[in-house]
């Protein structure tokens, strides 16, 4: 395992051109050089660095797991199948209007709102679908705003980008909806603060969502531009299983597609990812299998208590106890990813002792990998 | 500048060589030139444009050096002395009419062709030597060794040319072109002239019968004729002479710029009685009689020519051909490796060859002396590389094709022609440009890549070239391609001018030669108008040019065209105050730093920006920025500024 802080060329040999790039963002925007584009990162000059900020927040670059979570939590990282939870439970908007444009239960546009409007942060940083159905990074500083997010894609978006790009002498807070990828670029900056950007400590409130793999913005887009009309798309969906199919929804209709015809469009890297909850975000936002139109919501920091309470105060999202046996299943869902990926990362290195990327406790790594 | 209409017939002015070839035709009485703009012979109709309304003459800037040649040769058909113009890669272009041209012989007006050569290729994309195409296509060929005879030679041109009803040839080099002499004036012609096309009379070099046409052979039958009566006048011509002793023990055969290398070198190693120079300024067909009349002057023989030996060869050739029991010289020149075949000559060369010749050992000066005044020499220059002026908007257009291409992924080509954007081999464009030759060859290159599709040919093809440039030779490229459905993008890098040679005008610009308004051919309207489609950006707007070319990049198909309009800063400048006021705001550079790594000094490179190594933080050199702003765009730290001047 190679712990060393390398530069944009050795991210690029090492990382992107291996295939193991997230498309996460967080080596664009700081820089000049290195810029998304079509479901790729492009390096537009040389630049002649020998250690960059690209390659040490990079979530596929060594991460010192225990050292991040000690940064975070205050604790070593957690065995635990979930990562650091200080409670699980299912939530949903009371707002109607959320709850119509919203994926699942629309927890995380209801949480993002009112952070806004409580000024916890000025800014939150997610992702919308574009007019012609392309994801893209945008800026929400108003409820209407944050409501344009509202609904998946299931497609990769560099939205760290948008992060970077926000000058070294900004004063903006900000709230940053993260998949688990991103949520761990950015616990790595928090554990070493980057430079010429603004202050990681300008992020307030990290959400993070659950991912079991996402879809490339190239292929996966080339697919549905090939198989839908596009601009009459209203929603995607991908059921919690068994469900086992991907929908498009049209004004005429739903239009459903086989899951294993699109997971060949799932991005590489996301085999080799040991997380499905985002375990390093402030409260994690996913799906309930069996109970539609509920989030499953887990808590994991001060700040994240802190926003969940006062959304129950202020009668923004309502609660329920998350049924043990959902719990169970969400547990051997995400053990399982972990499994996976670590089979998968060995498979690659071809040494058991090298995670690649994964810099994880001996002990933890022999007990997932048993 | 010399006034080259200066009526003072006897009186000396300082010209540089092209102003002196101008006065030449002007004392001929030309009523005619064009010319297409090259460097180094520009400055001829630089000189004659400005003044041919006053002298009763017309003047102009061609589309490209053929359509010269033969718009010249049109005002000879009607009986008006005409010239025509250019750099050795216009005597290329205009080839194929030339070697019609000699067979069919001009009009009643004298038909003059000057070619400017430039050895070392010091301002071209070749180094080439027009001397052979004189002699293969049967061209009577003068070349002056001084300042005098390229304005003499030039007038004396017109009358052989008339006297021998073929068009006749001057070749000059770069040092005879831009240097500077004194030149004795002679008198300009007062005399009305009359254009008149006599259909019968006139076209008797043409077609010498009235009753039908004439063979082609038989006419190079009557060509040679003519090369005989050329030769005979070259054997007498006061162009060529001997300077030296009777008896030499090397004789220097020269011409040109050489015959006055020639001249430095003999005199600098004091050889003045023991080296004789041949000095020749008819140089095809070659004046034997006269040559052979000089060389029993030595045994050895010394050609001092620029680029190819073609005195060298003439003479061999000539010598070859001597009665067997005559005196055989042992030659020097090319071929025994004494004279570089490439690059232009100079004393020291010469010197070098003469002391290897006659085994004498020449110390200029003290080596160390030597040594010390290049490393003075080197301190005193600013280090600076070839780049676009501050402001040039083709930096911003290869800024933008360099992204898009990056972006774009599949690693796309870009075809170069000739213009200042031929610095786009290097860093100034950023290492674009693929391909340089001549004038339309990047769009005519672009139309073979873009046809490779059915063997696995996936990468994007730009073809770059100038506004002067896409009218002197690219729209035949751009109608193959989209005749033939190549595919691949014309980038026509429109700044209003023929920015590299000097800013003439073109059939663009709105403006002729002599600075009349004339109608304004539109680029845009002419590419639609072959149903190619047709975009016009801002090469300024990086975001959105480089969006723009991804765009079409992607899209494919047959040949289309973006215009990058913008124009060129040396232009407008002169026009116009800048329109901002740029500076660096030195708490937000953060220079070397991870996410910077001098970006705008170190790849961006406007001459404008300047590293300044003490602070390790950028800044704008006020004298040299031109305000044009593109630079705030790349800042990736908003740290430079600018303000509305």
């Amino acid at each position: 395992m190679d712990t060393k802080v390398k530069g944009c060329k050795e991210l690029l040999n090492e990382v992107i051109d291996k295939d193991l790039c997230t498309l996460c963002g967080a080596c664009t925007g700081g820089c000049p050089y290195l810029v998304p584009y079509k479901g790729k990162i492009v390096l537009l000059d040389n630049c002649t660095l020998s250690e960059g900020q690209c390659y040490k927040y990079c979530p596929r670059t060594y991460t010192d797991m225990d050292a991040i979570s000690q940064q975070v939590f205050g604790v070593p990282y957690s065995e635990d199948e979930l990562g650091t939870t200080k409670e699980v439970l299912i939530a949903r908007s009371t707002d109607a209007q959320i709850k119509e444009k919203a994926q699942y239960g629309g927890t995380v546009t209801t949480l993002l709102s009112l952070a806004l409007a409580e000024g916890l942060i000025d800014n939150a940083i997610l992702t919308r679908t574009s007019e012609d159905k392309t994801p893209i990074a945008f800026l929400a500083q108003s409820a209407e705003e944050v409501l344009q997010g509202a609904g998946s894609n299931y497609m990769a978006c560099p939205i760290l980008e948008t992060y970077n790009h926000f000058l070294k002498d900004s004063n903006h807070s900000l709230g940053i909806v993260a998949m688990p990828c991103q949520a761990l670029a950015l616990t790595k900056m928090k554990k070493e603060p980057p430079e010429n950007r603004i202050s990681i400590n300008n992020v307030k409130l990290v959400i993070g969502l659950f991912c079991t793999w996402a879809l490339s913005p190239d292929g996966f887009y080339q697919f549905l531009r090939e198989n839908l009309d596009l601009p009459r798309v209203t929603k995607f969906d991908i059921p919690p299983p068994p469900a086992n199919r991907f929908d498009a929804y049209t004004p005429s209709g739903k239009i459903s597609f086989p899951l294993e015809q699109i997971r060949k469009f799932t991005i590489p890297t996301c085999a080799y990812c040991l997380d499905m909850t985002s375990e390093f975000a402030d409260i994690s936002v996913g799906s309930v299998e069996g109970i539609e139109g509920w989030n499953t919501v887990i808590i994991r920091t001060d700040v994240g208590a802190k926003l969940m309470e006062m959304a129950k105060a202020k009668g923004k999202l309502e609660t329920d106890k998350l049924p043990p046996q959902n719990l169970a299943h969400l547990k051997e869902a995400a053990l399982l990813k972990k499994k996976r990926a670590l089979k998968e990362i060995i498979k690659r290195s071809g040494d058991k002792k090298n995670l690649l990327y994964v810099g994880l406790s001996p002990a933890l790594a022999d007990k997932l990998l048993a | 500048m010399a006034t080259i209409d200066i009526d003072a017939p006897g009186t000396s002015q300082l010209f540089i060589g092209n102003e002196a070839i101008a006065r030449g035709a002007l004392e001929a009485g030309i009523g005619f030139a064009a010319s297409y703009p090259g460097t180094p012979s520009s400055e001829i109709m630089g000189s004659l444009a400005p003044i041919a309304k006053k002298m009763g003459i017309y003047a102009e800037w061609s589309i490209n050096e053929k359509v010269a040649m033969e718009a010249a040769a049109g005002a000879s058909f009607a009986g008006i002395r005409a010239l025509a113009s250019m750099k050795q890669n216009g005597v290329n272009v205009v080839s194929d009419f030339l070697a019609n041209l000699v067979i069919a012989g001009i009009g009643k007006g004298g038909l003059v062709l000057i070619s400017c050569d430039d050895p070392s290729a010091i301002s071209s994309s070749n180094e080439q030597d027009t001397r052979p195409i004189a002699k293969w296509l049967d061209i009577p060929l003068v070349e002056p060794g001084t300042f005098q005879e390229a304005k003499d030679m030039t007038k004396w041109l017109f009358d052989l040319a008339e006297k021998t009803g073929t068009l006749c040839m001057l070749r000059s080099v770069t040092r005879i072109a831009h240097a500077r002499g004194n030149v004795k004036l002679g008198e300009l012609p007062k005399k009305e002239q009359k254009a008149y096309f006599d259909q019968i009379h006139d076209l008797r070099n043409v077609m010498p019968t009235t009753f039908m046409p004439v063979p082609s052979a038989l006419r190079h039958a009557f060509l040679h004729l003519k090369l005989d009566k050329a030769q005979e006048k070259f054997e007498s011509s006061p162009f060529n002479y001997y300077v030296g002793p009777d008896k030499a023990d090397l004789l220097i055969i020269t011409c040109g710029s050489c015959w006055l290398y020639s001249q430095d070198a003999v005199k600098a190693l004091k050889l003045e009685d023991k080296v004789g120079i041949l000095k020749l300024g008819t140089l095809w067909p070659l004046p034997e009689k006269f040559v052979e009349k000089h060389l029993n002057k030595s045994r050895k023989i010394l050609f001092v020519e620029e680029i190819d030996p073609f005195l060298e060869r003439s003479v061999m050739e000539m010598v070859a051909n001597l009665p067997a029991d005559s005196p055989r010289p042992t030659f020097y020149g090319k071929r025994s490796k004494h004279i570089n075949a490439y690059g232009e000559l100079n004393p020291d060369l010469v010197i070098k060859a003469i002391a290897s010749i006659t085994s004498i050992t020449y110390q200029p000066r003290d080596v160390e002396y030597g040594k010390k005044a290049e490393e003075f020499s080197k301190s005193s220059v600013p280090e600076r590389s070839m780049t676009f002026c501050a402001g040039c908007p083709h930096r911003a257009t290869f800024w933008a094709i360099k992204n898009a291409l990056k972006l774009d992924g599949r690693d796309g080509i870009v075809t170069g022609d000739i213009g200042c954007y031929s610095l786009a081999l290097g860093p100034a464009g950023f290492f674009q440009v693929r391909t340089m030759h001549c004038m339309g060859a990047g769009a005519g290159i672009a139309n073979g890549l873009g046809k490779l599709g059915q063997f696995g040919f996936n990468q994007p093809v730009l073809a770059v070239c100038g506004d002067s440039t896409f009218f002197h030779a690219t729209i035949p490229a751009l109608i193959n391609g989209i005749y033939n459905q190549s595919n691949f993008i014309l980038v026509i890098l429109d700044n209003n001018a023929t920015a590299m040679t000097g800013f003439q005008p073109h059939p663009g610009t709105g403006m002729t030669a002599m600075g009349e308004p004339t109608k304004v051919v539109s680029m845009e309207a002419l590419c639609r108008s072959l149903g190619a489609r047709v975009e016009i950006c801002d090469p300024f707007d990086l975001e959105s040019t480089t969006a723009t070319l991804l765009e079409m990049m992607a899209e494919g198909g047959g040949a289309k065209v973006a215009i990058m309009r913008r124009e060129c800063e040396l232009v407008r400048g002169k026009k116009e105050k800048p329109p901002y006021k740029v500076h660096v705001d030195p708490d937000k550079c953060i220079g070397e730093a991870c996410g910077c790594d001098r970006l705008c000094t170190r790849v961006f490179l406007c001459p404008g920006l300047v590293w300044d190594k003490k602070v390790g933080k950028s800044k704008i050199d006020e004298v040299i920025c031109t305000g044009c702003g593109v630079c705030t765009d790349i800042c990736p730290q908003g740290a430079i500024i600018k303000e509305a001047a």
